[in-house]
């Protein structure tokens, strides 16, 4: 890769400190790369989505003020768009805003109130609640956008999410389907609600299933999961540091606990194929070395790390919290990349996830081409990869989970 | 709903998941290979797709990789495909006597059972002969064989096992210590394979066997018959049996009251004997009269058939209460087992195995019914007794048309000791049943049946050197 002062030939780099920084962007460029539509959709944490060279998805900020100082801009010539940084620049391709944001469920709701594209995703979250913020126990990063307050405490239905995956597919704007919930104060984890959800996806698309939910207080909901569909799971501990973890995090601390987690994370890898068990760990609430303790935890216990950087957002607690700077974090992208190829977990089917940087996306921080593991991603996107993915994915579910009558019904 | 994620490695899965196609892959792998292989002097095409046939089915009956209704179907199907027998014939081979006689028998036994007579007999019998711990024993005994004589055994050790059960209970016997109990469960098991023997009714196999042999070689045995040449080696298995259960397990009780009390309360229970009772009682008298007297002229079928018919016409019984008693995976795999012996013998494959076989190894009659006697009893302790009929029956006609034998030997030779399984409780239902109670162990079981096995093939073959010929049976 080319040597420069700026982070335009590193997709590595340029995606964090794109999503550190933002991007300015003209009206008429917003227009022409067809995202002009975005500001009016309501509930759609806007950014431009940008595919970097070597395949590097960025969800970029462009709307927040704080992008007003950002170095880069998005400038368009001959219908072709570029990052410049001064007087460099990288040619990039923009992703229109999916057009079934602006479409309607039969029951009259906006599908972007329901399912958000990000990279190659379909992210649907059914109930817009958070039972932490009912107790005042909720994470001190977050904004509060799953309140269960007002009407935003809504359950879509099974049918109304149906219709937004149909919409997203149709449009080829996702390949898989991640679905979650906020924290739900029952001993599933959340996965008896998503149940029927997962179930109707699986029914109808022939699609793969990610399934952020809580650890259940038992390992029975972890088959559980597996067992409905899901096929790869998060439990996201967000904080490694465990005191850091209690002050962050009280809910999740006092009504799950560290342990609970860990617990339910290595109970998961036994569970779930190599690389598809993943917890966020945010980059820039904590110290990195403590950050770095958590990818070599982890890493070790067979689960994916994913880095998401903490950026303050309007109305969360910690809302002034300083945002780490590209070069202080970047060392922990590299460190990701080390520990996962180290342990030999399958940086597969953590993917085109334009929010946060992706395992392999570490390789571009120690200058590993990494040509195999590329080649296998990239095989695993296209036509043929997706359906051998989702058929391999079937055959093993099929060959694992053993369906029985409980041990009530046989007692009667 | 019970999940369970099998944590095993997925390769250790798939190659352990394997095993079913690979077996069925290898069955068919075996069946191609036998049908071209070049035919052997002596044997028809036919009979060589026959045996091909017979060593497929042979190979689903004794693994159960396949029901044994579906394995028969699968039987049926393929002689007319193989144009061993053409489609006509193989299909009436399926409307075989037999099979009508077995369902008749399913529905008869269906509703003396649902009309509670055979549980006031039983309570009755024991109450009036249930005084002593011996007493008590030799009742039950007695009764599971002589009910077996008029009903399927299985359905007798069905009937009789809650009767058993609450009399271990009443008597505070303790489950797989109490001598007692053992000996109790093994009298009901017991006397249901003994006395499941004696008559066409005790079991479908005896029906499967006359069916094979009517089909292959036209010569038929009656219900009376029948009854006549095995009831010795029912009698004597019956006094081997009682004595074999008061030596194994000698009574550790001495106390009955405890046992009068449940037969009075259940009697209690019953009421007095209604007109129901009466009536089907009746019918079956009469039944099996017919059998006895009319059964080689009237044919024991249609006997069968036409009292199922009167019950209904007397609206004795209705057709939702028997269903649960007509096993018609019995009856499918019944009529394939007597299609596929049809078709062996008739494409002459069965001469020509028992040949292949034997040679000219053996020189006597009775050398060919101990041996065959001997691996039927064997056979069915693993299993199912129709299984080792429909495997054995064919060659075994076969080697008798070898020897100059009576085909009706042959049939004696396996259809009776098919039934004698004591060892397990896989070997046949009434075992399953007494083991399920917990006061009688596999272990227990196991060791008094070896004994038992051996004494009765041994009766069995003394039954045939010395008593056949008296009532001028050639040998």
């Amino acid at each position: 890769m080319k040597q420069t002062k700026t982070y335009l030939h590193n997709p590595g780099y340029l995606k964090i400190d794109l999503m550190l920084k933002g991007i300015r962007v003209d009206k008429e460029v917003l227009k022409k790369a067809n995202m002009d539509k975005c500001r009016n959709l309501f509930d759609v944490a806007c950014g431009i989505d940008v595919i970097l060279p070597h395949n590097t998805w960025v969800t970029v900020p462009y709307i927040e003020d704080f992008t007003k100082d950002s170095p880069y801009e998005l400038m368009e010539r001959d219908g072709r768009f570029f990052i410049t940084h001064g007087d460099e620049s990288v040619q990039v391709s923009v992703v229109p805003t999916p057009e079934f944001y602006t479409l309607k469920t039969t029951t009259g709701i906006q599908l972007s109130r329901i399912g958000l594209v990000h990279g190659g995703y379909v992210a649907i979250t059914p109930a817009t609640q958070c039972d932490f913020f009912n107790k005042a126990i909720e994470c001190r990063y977050c904004a509060g956008n799953l309140d269960i307050y007002s009407n935003k405490g809504r359950v879509y239905s099974v049918e109304d999410v149906l219709e937004t995956v149909e919409a997203a597919y149709k449009e080829g704007k996702a390949e898989i389907v991640y679905i979650s919930i906020g924290f739900s104060d029952t001993p599933d984890g959340g996965i008896e609600f998503l149940k029927p959800y997962i179930q109707a996806i699986k029914k109808h698309f022939n699609t793969l299933v990610a399934v952020e939910a809580l650890p259940p207080k038992e390992n029975r909901w972890v088959d559980e999961t597996y067992a409905v569909g899901a096929d790869s799971v998060l439990y996201n501990l967000e904080i490694f540091n465990p005191k850091l973890f209690d002050e962050i995090c009280p809910g999740r601390a006092t009504l799950i606990g560290r342990e609970r987690y860990l617990d339910a994370l290595r109970y998961a890898t036994t569970i779930f194929p190599n690389g598809t068990v993943a917890s966020h760990l945010i980059v820039g609430l904590e110290p990195i070395e403590s950050t770095m303790s958590g990818i070599d935890y982890f890493t070790n216990i067979g689960v994916v790390p994913i880095l998401p950087i903490y950026r303050p957002s309007l109305g969360a607690k910690l809302s002034q919290y300083k945002m780490p700077a590209t070069k202080d974090i970047a060392p922990l992208y590299g460190h990701l990349y080390r520990a996962v190829t180290a342990n030999k977990i399958n940086t597969t089917w953590v993917r085109d996830i334009s929010i946060v940087t992706t395992p392999l996306e570490g390789r571009f921080f120690v200058g590993d081409e990494a040509r195999m593991k590329t080649w296998m991603q990239n095989f695993y996107k296209s036509r043929l990869g997706l359906k051998a993915a989702w058929s391999l994915a079937t055959l093993r579910r099929k060959l694992k989970v053993k369906v029985g009558e409980s041990s009530a019904h046989r007692d009667k | 709903m019970r999940i369970e994620i099998d944590r095993r490695p997925i390769w250790l899965i798939i190659i352990l998941r394997s095993f079913r196609p690979i077996f069925f892959l290898t069955i068919g792998l075996i069946f191609f290979y036998l049908i071209n292989l070049p035919t052997p002097d002596g044997l028809t095409i036919q009979g060589q797709r026959a045996i091909a046939l017979f060593t497929v089915c042979l190979i689903l009956w004794v693994t159960g990789m396949l029901p044994l209704a579906i394995t028969s179907l699968l039987a049926i199907v393929t002689v007319p495909l193989l144009g061993i027998l053409d489609k006509k014939e193989t299909y009436a081979l399926f409307g075989n006597e037999a099979v009508f006689f077995i369902l008749g028998a399913f529905i008869l036994s269906g509703a003396v059972m649902h009309s509670g007579l055979s549980g006031r007999i039983a309570l009755a019998i024991m109450n009036r002969f249930g005084g002593t711990p011996k007493g008590l024993l030799a009742s039950i005994f007695l009764l599971a064989s002589a009910l077996s004589f008029f009903m399927s055994e299985h359905a007798v050790a069905a009937m009789l096992f809650p009767i058993v059960l609450d009399i271990a209970k009443g008597l505070n016997l303790r489950p797989g210590r109490s001598n007692y109990a053992k000996s109790l469960f093994l009298a009901l098991a017991w006397g249901c394979i003994i006395g499941g023997v004696a008559t066409f009714l005790g079991g479908a196999r005896v029906p499967l066997a006359v069916g094979m042999l009517k089909e292959a070689t036209g010569i038929t045995i009656d219900f009376l018959e029948y009854t006549v040449i095995v009831f010795p080696t029912v009698v004597m298995l019956l006094v081997i049996g009682y004595l074999g259960l008061t030596r194994f397990f000698p009574p550790d009780i001495e106390d009955m009251h405890l046992a009068k009390t449940v037969f009075e309360r259940k009697m209690k229970e019953m009421g007095k004997i209604g007109y129901l009772e009466y009536a089907v009682g009746a019918v079956m008298a009469a039944t099996i009269l017919f059998w006895l007297f009319f059964g080689r002229s009237l044919g024991i079928a249609n006997i069968a058939i036409v009292s199922v018919v009167g019950l209904f016409i007397l609206k004795l019984v209705r057709w939702k209460d028997i269903e649960e008693y007509v096993n018609w995976g019995i009856i499918l795999m019944y009529g394939g087992a007597i299609t596929l012996g049809a078709a062996m013998e008739k494409s002459g494959a069965a001469a020509w195995m028992a040949n292949a076989a034997i040679g000219n190894g053996i020189s006597s009659p009775l050398v060919v019914i101990a041996i065959f006697s001997l691996l039927t009893i064997l056979l069915t302790e693993g299993m199912s007794n129709a299984a080792v009929i429909a495997i054995l029956l064919p060659v075994g006609i076969g080697m008798a048309s070898r020897f100059n034998m009576e085909p009706r030997l042959i049939t004696y030779a396996i259809a009776v000791p098919a039934g004698l399984a004591f060892c397990f409780p896989m070997s046949t239902p009434a075992n399953a049943i007494a083991v399920s109670s917990g006061y009688i162990t596999t272990k227990d079981m196991a060791k008094a049946g070896i004994v038992m096995m051996i004494l009765a093939w041994l009766v069995f073959n003394l039954t045939a050197r010395f008593y056949w010929p008296i009532i001028g049976i050639r040998l």
